[in-house]
């Protein structure tokens, strides 16, 4: 009897195993990716101090067409619609797989063609004349042509997305014949060809279709891109398959290079680690330090493929309210500030190297004299500057002089942010004159909560966990950025200094490098010494892949120039290829 | 039975009612701006943010946006989301894998639970009991989501068995459709096997010292006859009572597991809504959780009427 019992339970616990574990096929091993062979490719990282850009070695046999690539992604890409969705780093990777870009950034920061063979201004710089290259076709069999341009500025300046950035950008109409496309606008603005390198005005879509069925253009999209939809199953899996018809080549070879290319939004950052370790996935994206470490140790077994541009973490003052909006508490506060013991407690150790400014040391437009007036950590003066705010009898928080300056400070409820809060409170406490209130909401209400409502988009908060900058043109963060608040809610800051403000609306009327670098330069200094920025290091970013996956730090517009590679890890995926083994 | 049914149907609505209403009073107080939920930090102008306010209803007071709502829901309109399916689709998509996980994991869990409570009983006092106690003392100290992480890890990342995400949804493929539905399910099941079988256990040793179990031992029944037809029946009331209550919670209960294992089911909607402020869709996933817990308490009711003809006598 005993035996028979424990016959039946050994046989039930390997029938449960043998039914998971049995069968043959699953998308995770579909394609002629191999996760566990090593590839004929390294990657190797340079100095943080000298560049952000990981640098491929040369993969001797070239690219290989054919294969399926899976990614996992941070978040679902939940809208696909460039003029209605907000996107997020997900939602590029997957929109630019579907759609194509006019325009381009190079390695150098430039904005060049893509569906655009050239674009070029009027001296006063409120008229753009673009010309589109021939042959490109939408998914649907529909040509691309000027007036495909202008049917979309129709659905943009309605978009719920789009219309904010159509103001933004002071553009008022834009006219076709043939493939020339004429943008008019209704003031000066330098940074129009960068507009058109992104969503939600720079991506090519359907006109017809998107005003027939806009809801379903949000997850069946029509794109001239490299890649179409097969399938998608929101938050599991979106399935993309070549474009048969796709316009652009590379040395003869019809690009994409894979037959489909899957994203799957994976948001635990350790089970994305773990799927690409155990071949569910081919690669990921990741904008945390934490897994980059983690990912480092996994070895040689996968490649990582790092960069740090602009963007850092840290947060903001919202100089609209008191205590912050004296300039005494801003820079005490931000002098107290140890950014390695932050990053340290981020995990970021040897990954995310301090920031300084808006634009970091890799970026054109980095300048040395704005870093050398950053309030870097100095106890000793952060506190001087506190006491004389507390000891002032008419300071801006009501308070009577002597007692402690109260101090909002909030983040999204993410550990290592947690942590980061943990070292700034006892920073700031350690100087006797700051008590500190730590609250965390997520993601979504602690925007909320910066953005404020209409009128004057004060928002609420007070000392702020933030990120701000980018690799694009310096005119898209700033202009908003620092714009009066009750027109610009993306003035998180609340901060307006009309010179400055003068400055930056001065950058985006000129083409002229040297000068636009010189204004930007004055700006950096300003923010710096009237509106620093608690920066917690360069937000360090990564796509970890198989050893074998390439294309992704090395692909080059229609023209054969180097692109800019992977900032803000979104993947240009029509050159990514599986290397032969 | 009549009336059995109807008094369900009252307490089916007033949940519901409940339910509902309290989730939406309490999704008001989450601070932050609803209009920014929706736009995120896109750029916007006061045109869109006007837009976007009259078509949300935003503007009215909170019972007026409930109203609006709850009109809207009984004809089937749970509300738009952000962005692009409507709420009811978007539920009745994911329905089909929370429900095949819960259902997979509560039959593993009876498959393996029964048995060893069995087992248990039978064979109370001996070493066997006291192996099968400890291990489901074991299980039932072990979190879920500790047990997912550990399976992951050696399961998929160490041997490379079974994907350690995603979904395959049948339709696609049985074998794909276990294999990732396997961990998630194995999981969530632990646990359960050690509460079912401790109940089962239990339940049983009290029923093989009634007198009708001797009366039926005295007459030379085999002891398989004795313990499936006579003692498991009579044994599996109080079973089935939190088998049906596990379905339902689990139905709503599986986020951690469903987020370790990027499984787009309605518990990782739940949280995402509720991260994103997407107040109808959080209304309409509370929605189904009621209900099919309402739902699951009826349907076990009927069950013990079926079970027991002393309760269906009683009744009658």
């Amino acid at each position: 009897m005993r035996q028979k019992w424990l016959k039946l339970l050994s046989m039930m616990f390997a029938l449960a195993f043998v039914a998971a574990a049995c069968g043959s096929s699953d998308s995770a091993d579909s394609g002629d990716t191999d996760t566990t062979e090593g590839g004929d490719t390294t990657a190797a990282t340079l100095d943080q101090e000298d560049s952000a850009i990981t640098v491929p070695a040369e993969d001797a046999a070239g690219p290989v067409s054919g294969g399926t690539v899976i990614i996992g992604l941070e978040a679902e890409a939940p809208g696909l619609r460039p003029w209605e969705d907000t996107w997020a780093s997900p939602s590029y990777n997957v929109g630019d797989a579907i759609y194509d870009k006019l325009m381009e950034q190079t390695a150098e920061g430039d904005y060049v063609g893509w569906a655009a063979s050239s674009i070029e201004s009027n001296e006063t710089l409120d008229v753009w004349t673009m010309t589109l290259r021939d042959g490109i076709v939408l998914t649907n069999g529909v040509e691309v042509t000027g007036q495909t341009i202008a049917d979309m500025f129709v659905v943009q300046q309605t978009g719920a997305v789009s219309a904010g950035q159509v103001a933004s950008s002071l553009l008022t109409g834009v006219a076709a014949e043939g493939n020339v496309v004429t943008y008019t606008l209704s003031g000066a603005n330098a940074a129009f060809p960068s507009i058109l390198s992104r969503s939600p005005l720079g991506m090519i879509f359907d006109p017809a279709a998107a005003t027939a069925d806009s809801e379903g253009y949000a997850n069946a999209p029509i794109g001239s891109g490299p890649f179409m939809v097969e399938s998608r199953d929101i938050d599991n899996e979106t399935v993309l398959v070549r474009n048969p018809d796709y316009w652009m080549s590379v040395d003869g070879v019809q690009l994409p290079y894979l037959d489909s290319l899957v994203f799957r939004p994976i948001p635990d950052e350790n089970t994305r680690l773990d799927a690409l370790t155990s071949g569910t996935i081919n690669g990921f994206q990741t904008l945390r330090q934490g897994t980059i470490r983690n990912a480092r140790d996994v070895g040689d077994s996968i490649k990582i493929l790092e960069f740090q541009g602009s963007n850092a973490g840290g947060g903001v003052f919202n100089t609209a309210v008191a205590p912050y909006d004296d300039l005494r508490v801003r820079m005490g506060l931000t002098l107290n500030n140890s950014q390695e013991a932050v990053i340290s407690a981020l995990g970021g150790d040897g990954i995310s190297a301090p920031a300084k400014s808006w634009f970091s040391v890799d970026s054109p437009w980095f300048s040395q004299a704005a870093a050398d007036v950053y309030p870097g950590f100095d106890q000793a003066a952060g506190t001087a500057m506190l006491q004389e705010y507390v000891d002032d009898a008419t300071r801006s928080d009501g308070k009577a002089a002597g007692e402690v300056i109260t101090v909002d400070l909030s983040c999204p409820p993410d550990p290592t942010l947690i942590a980061a809060m943990q070292v700034l409170e006892q920073l700031w406490t350690a100087t006797g004159l700051v008590e500190v209130n730590l609250t965390n909401f997520d993601q979504q209400t602690h925007i909320g909560i910066a953005l404020g409502e209409a009128p004057g988009f004060i928002g609420t908060h007070g000392a702020h966990c933030w990120r701000v900058s980018d690799d694009n043109d310096p005119s898209t963060t700033l202009n908003a950025a620092f714009a009066p608040a009750d027109a610009s809610p993306l003035n998180f800051t609340n901060y307006f200094d009309e010179e400055m403000y003068g400055w930056i609306i001065e950058a985006s009327s000129t083409t002229d490098f040297q000068t636009r670098y010189d204004l930007y330069e004055k700006v950096n200094i300003r923010l710096n010494e009237q509106v620093p920025m608690w920066y917690s290091g360069a937000t360090a970013t990564a796509f970890a892949t198989d050893t074998n996956i390439n294309g992704i730090d090395s692909w080059v517009t229609p023209d054969g120039i180097l692109g800019v590679g992977f900032p803000g890890v979104e993947g240009r995926w029509s050159q990514v290829y599986v290397a032969a083994e | 039975m009549r009336e059995v049914l109807v008094s369900r149907l009252i307490r089916l609505f007033a949940t519901i009612m409940v339910v509902t209403m309290l989730s939406f009073v309490i999704s008001t107080f989450l601070p932050g701006d609803q209009v920014s939920a929706i736009l995120g930090i896109a750029e916007r102008t006061p045109e869109i943010e006007a837009q976007i306010r009259e078509e949300y209803h935003l503007n009215d007071s909170i019972p007026v946006q409930y109203w609006y709502w709850l009109t809207d829901a009984v004809q089937g309109e749970l509300g738009p989301t952000i962005p692009g399916i409507p709420v009811a689709t978007d539920i009745k998509n994911r329905i089909p894998i929370t429900a095949e996980l819960t259902l997979v994991a509560i039959g593993l869990a009876v498959f393996f639970a029964v048995p060893l409570g069995i087992l248990g009983a039978y064979k109370e006092g001996t070493w066997i009991d006291k192996v099968t106690s400890a291990l489901a003392q074991f299980f039932l100290s072990i979190p879920n989501y500790v047990l997912a992480i550990f399976l992951g890890y050696f399961i998929s990342v160490k041997l490379n068995w079974l994907p350690n995400s995603g979904w395959n949804r049948i339709s696609n493929g049985l074998t794909g459709n276990l294999k990732t539905v396997a961990l998630p399910a194995i999981s969530i099941a632990m646990a359960e096997i050690a509460v079912f079988s401790r109940l089962v256990r239990s339940d049983m040793i009290g029923t093989l010292k009634e007198n009708y179990v001797l009366s039926a031992r005295a007459k030379g029944l085999s002891n398989r006859y004795i313990l499936f037809r006579h003692a498991l029946r009579n044994s599996s009331l109080s079973l089935i009572t939190v088998v049906g209550l596990t379905i339902g919670s689990l139905l709503g209960g599986t986020v951690i597991i469903e987020q370790i294992f990027a499984i787009p089911g309605l518990g990782k909607r739940m949280i995402d809504a509720i991260s994103q402020r997407d107040v109808y869709m959080v209304q309409g996933i509370v929605v189904f959780i009621s209900v099919v817990y309402v739902l699951l308490n009826f349907l076990v009711d009927m069950l013990y009427l079926y079970i027991d003809p002393r309760i269906r006598s009683r009744r009658g």
